[in-house]
């Protein structure tokens, strides 16, 4: 997740209350970012309207369906198993119904996406800010930690966590905790950055001339210079985020079955792919969209927000 | 450990090549012995391989997941056919033909031992012409060295029937001390005699385990012996490369003239270690290259059945055992709520046999299960004390919990599963069939060591667990008393149901000092139903192996017992 490569410049004096309208009007011109919000909010949609939606063929993910399996287990007819009763045909070996698995998956996928992202951004924001504003000692320290995230084998770290921690705790809010908490450290970085040259700014200097508190001048006058490097990069981090929970269900530490999970869902088709290959496409079609939809809209949200870098990609 | 049960196809490998306790063992196992032992098996689902004669030369490839094989018989628990057969022989071995019971049959020995009257006194001749690979002749003091040497503490994890069985091995600690073992005398260089504390029918079957298998005490590091044993077989290990690959060569101080049960065909056998269990199957399928000289020493996965039933040429090499280990979902009986004899009961009609069966490969994975032991063994009895559907009969379970006073809603179940693909679909397919009668059960996955542990260590803290049962040899004993005697509760005993019912202790002892098969039969039967009616465990289906070979190998079958190829018969075509 090393994200800190090319994005965001200072957007030093934008205004967020005068910006808004122009910012729409410049998203509203990138036909590509438009297409991903679309996606995001369709898959946000089915996420909370999942239950129903399952409803409509009269399935749930967890109902188990024998009938429409072959006697090898694989499902029978034609796609897997595509048909009125199941749209996206059946899961191999239980004969659960896949669209369900899919709809109900964007729900676990959503939620450590959004929610690691968050709990990453806030971290990061802050560690960031601190560091950046205070220098000296509190800087040093602040950035050498940063330093051995970023060179943390956290995936091994996260597997071992995932084994180690009772089954008793709730297991999404388990993958928000460890995606979150080993994703801070870019972010942290580039804000620590931007602080840096945010707090030699006049308006910086002249509220510490009359006198103005820390928090005054980090929460009042150098934060909201620093939204918009962090909605960008909060949209460009949810992607990644939502990966690293695919990847973790994928190597069997994520959500514990039958919890639905598209990289579980993934994992267990790979081995299905020549018998019944829709098995594999469904959930991994969804997966790719998602990515790809945060992806396209986070580049188009930078673009629209910092104008310098607009020529670069038109 | 992984030997020890057969969960997952992962822990089912490494058993077959490293064979696992005893115990647990390994997995799956004991086909039927005898004729009706395969009552249960359709015969539609699969061959058990056939037999031609073996053509010498060639080098054969054996794909295996383990990513080590231990050579030290101390530490091994490697069924009797399989990879340390190649390489160790023992006092006795197994004869395995495809379609006939299994049979002891002399090995070293010139038969499978002389009896005495009272029953606890066994002794064997050894044969003439053997001799070590470095041409030292085999004597009686190298066998009750590489016995001796098993009591040694730091030699562990080999098979331990014979540690309680013969005099004084309850506080023996090897031979590294400088102590000898009295009850195990050698009168002279052919002659050895074992003295054991009780009279036991099976101890022939226990002199095949690899702890009777001679080891040189001048030759013996017991820091190197694990890779570089002193074959007694006809191969020896060439090379090793760790992690990598295992090769053998011809031992040629071998003399087939001293050996009935190995053909020794191939020049050269290779081990390559560390393979994952679909990408083999997917090679085996495709046959192409020199995987046409390799078989899998790993369970097909039911993916890659259901992708053999629609290739021909993958059909006719794929090999399927009959009904062999049992796989069972064990209660531990020492938890709250499943402490209710009812509730257990209930479990027994919740369950969804059907579905576990369809998440074990459908047909080809196993038969329906209602019994402790397995198809084929003297004494069975078939019987069914909890006549239900195969997918369950949810009404009676409901019926069964509301007269036991327990809510199931109280609290939830924790199903420990081992965290592969195979075991997880297995495991849902318990969760989904209890939930059905409102039991409320999670699935923790856990790595297959560390699952081990849980079961087998400690104070029992999960509600059930899905498991296999491959017995080490084929007799009731070894189906019923690892798992039910209560001496076998925790320090890695498999015991997992936590089952303590001191009338049943009382009929495995009764049954275990029988000499007569016919009386002890009948009265593991009686313990069976007895375990039964208590319900610390659901019998589930009787696991079918399968496995695949490539297109030249020849004489690769699975007998009755166990449900493993044969190793020591498999060879190449011209």
């Amino acid at each position: 997740m090393s994200l800190d490569h090319d994005i965001v410049g200072p957007v030093a004096s934008m205004k967020t209350s005068r910006s808004s309208s122009t910012l729409l009007s410049r998203l509203r011109r990138d036909r590509l970012a438009i297409a991903g919000l679309v996606t995001i909010v369709v898959f946000v949609l089915v996420a909370i309207f999942a239950p129903f939606l399952s409803s409509l063929s009269g399935n749930d993910p967890y109902t188990y369906h024998l009938d429409a399996l072959d006697s090898s287990g694989a499902p029978a007819g034609w796609g897997g198993g595509i048909s009125a009763a199941h749209w996206f045909g059946v899961e191999p070996l239980t004969g659960r119904d896949l669209f369900s698995i899919v709809v109900y998956g964007s729900r676990t996928s959503l939620v450590v996406g959004l929610g690691a992202t968050f709990l990453a951004m806030l971290l990061g924001t802050v560690v960031g800010l601190v560091a950046g504003y205070f220098g000296g000692w509190v800087d040093t320290v602040a950035s050498r930690i940063i330093d051995v995230m970023f060179g943390f084998p956290s995936l091994i770290f996260m597997i071992a966590l995932g084994a180690i921690v009772p089954v008793s705790f709730p297991r999404l809010v388990l993958l928000v905790v460890i995606i979150g908490f080993f994703g801070w450290a870019s972010i942290a970085r580039v804000v620590r950055g931007q602080t840096l040259a945010l707090r030699k700014q006049g308006y910086v200097r002249a509220s510490t001339a009359l006198g103005a508190s820390h928090g005054h001048i980090l929460f009042r006058q150098i934060l909201p210079n620093l939204s918009a490097t962090i909605v960008v990069f909060s949209t460009i981090t949810i992607p990644a985020t939502i990966g690293s929970e695919a990847a973790l269900s994928f190597l069997g530490v994520g959500v514990a079955p039958p919890t639905p999970s598209w990289g579980r869902s993934i994992g267990d088709a790979v081995t299905w792919f020549s018998v019944t290959p829709m098995y594999l496409v469904f959930p991994g079609v969804a997966l790719f969209l998602i990515t790809l939809a945060f992806n396209v809209f986070g580049d188009g949200l930078r673009d629209a927000l910092d104008p310098r870098s607009r020529g670069v990609r038109s | 450990m992984n030997a020890q049960r057969s969960r997952s196809p992962r822990s089912l490998r490494q058993t077959a090549l490293k064979t696992a306790a005893a115990a647990a063992v390994v997995a799956i196992a004991l086909t039927g012995c005898n004729a009706n032992g395969d009552k249960n098996a359709d015969s539609s689902t699969g061959t058990q391989g056939s037999t031609t004669d073996t053509v010498a030369g060639g080098t054969l490839t054996i794909l295996t997941s383990a990513t080590e094989v231990n050579w030290d018989p101390a530490e091994s628990q490697n069924l009797a056919i399989t990879t340390l057969g190649l390489v160790e022989r023992r006092l006795t071995t197994w004869g395995v033909e495809p379609g006939k019971p299994g049979v002891v049959v002399p090995d070293l020995a010139t038969d499978t031992g002389t009896v005495s009257e009272d029953g606890t006194t066994w002794t064997y001749t050894l044969k003439d012409g053997l001799f070590f690979e470095d041409g030292t002749p085999i004597t009686s003091a190298d066998i009750k060295y590489g016995i001796e040497r098993s009591f040694a503490p730091e030699l562990s994890g080999g098979l331990s029937y014979h540690k309680s069985l013969l005099e004084g091995g309850d506080t023996y600690t090897g031979p590294f001390a400088g102590a000898e073992l009295p009850s195990i005398e050698t009168p002279d260089d052919k002659t050895i005699v074992f003295h054991l504390t009780s009279a036991y029918g099976d101890w022939p079957w226990i002199v095949s385990q690899p702890a009777f298998a001679p080891v040189p005490e001048a030759k013996d590091d017991v820091a190197t012996y694990s890779q570089q044993p002193v074959a007694s077989g006809p191969y020896r290990v060439a090379e090793t490369k760790s992690g990598v690959s295992i090769t053998l060569e011809r031992n040629d101080k071998w003399d087939k003239a001293t050996d009935d049960v190995r053909t020794a065909g191939p020049d050269q056998i290779v081990f390559s270690l560390g393979q994952d269990a679909t990408v083999t199957a997917q090679r085996l399928i495709a046959d192409s290259g020199a995987d046409k000289n390799a078989f899998g020493a790993t369970f097909v996965p039911p993916a890659q059945l259901a992708q053999v039933a629609n290739n021909a040429s993958a059909k006719e090499r794929l090999v399927t055992s009959d009904a062999g280990a049992l796989a069972y979902l064990a209660i531990n009986t020492e938890r709250d709520g499943l402490d209710n004899v009812k509730v257990r009961q209930a479990i027994q009609y919740a369950t969804d046999k059907q579905a576990f069966q369809v998440a074990s490969g459908g047909e080809t994975g196993g038969a329906l299960a209602t019994t402790l032991i397995t198809p084929g063994i003297q004494g069975r009895v078939d019987f069914n004390l909890y006549e239900a559907p195969a997918g369950g009969d949810v009404d009676k379970a409901k019926a069964l919990l509301a007269e036991s006073g327990w809510d199931p809603a109280s609290r939830e179940l924790i199903l420990v599963s081992e965290d592969d693909s195979v075991s997880l679909s297995k495991a849902q397919a318990i969760e989904q069939g209890l939930e059905r009668a409102g039991f409320k059960v999670t699935i923790k996955p856990e790595a297959q060591l560390a699952a081990t542990q849980t079961l087998t260590q400690g104070d029992g803290d999960y509600d059930l667990n899905v498991s296999a049962w491959q017995p080490d040899f084929p007799s009731a004993n070894g189906n019923i008393q690892p798992l039910f005697d209560s001496s076998q509760i925790g320090n890695g005993g498999w015991n997992i149901a936590r089952f303590s019912d001191p009338a049943v202790d009382a009929l495995i002892a009764q049954a275990t000092a029988e000499i007569d098969p016919v009386k002890a039969g009948a009265i593991w039967a009686q313990a069976d139903e007895a375990i039964m009616a208590a319900s610390p465990v659901v019998p589930l289906v009787f696991t079918r192996n399968s496995f695949l070979h490539g297109s030249n190998v020849e004489n690769f079958y699975i007998p009755s017992f166990p449900a493993y190829p044969n190793y020591l018969k498999a060879s190449l075509a011209k």
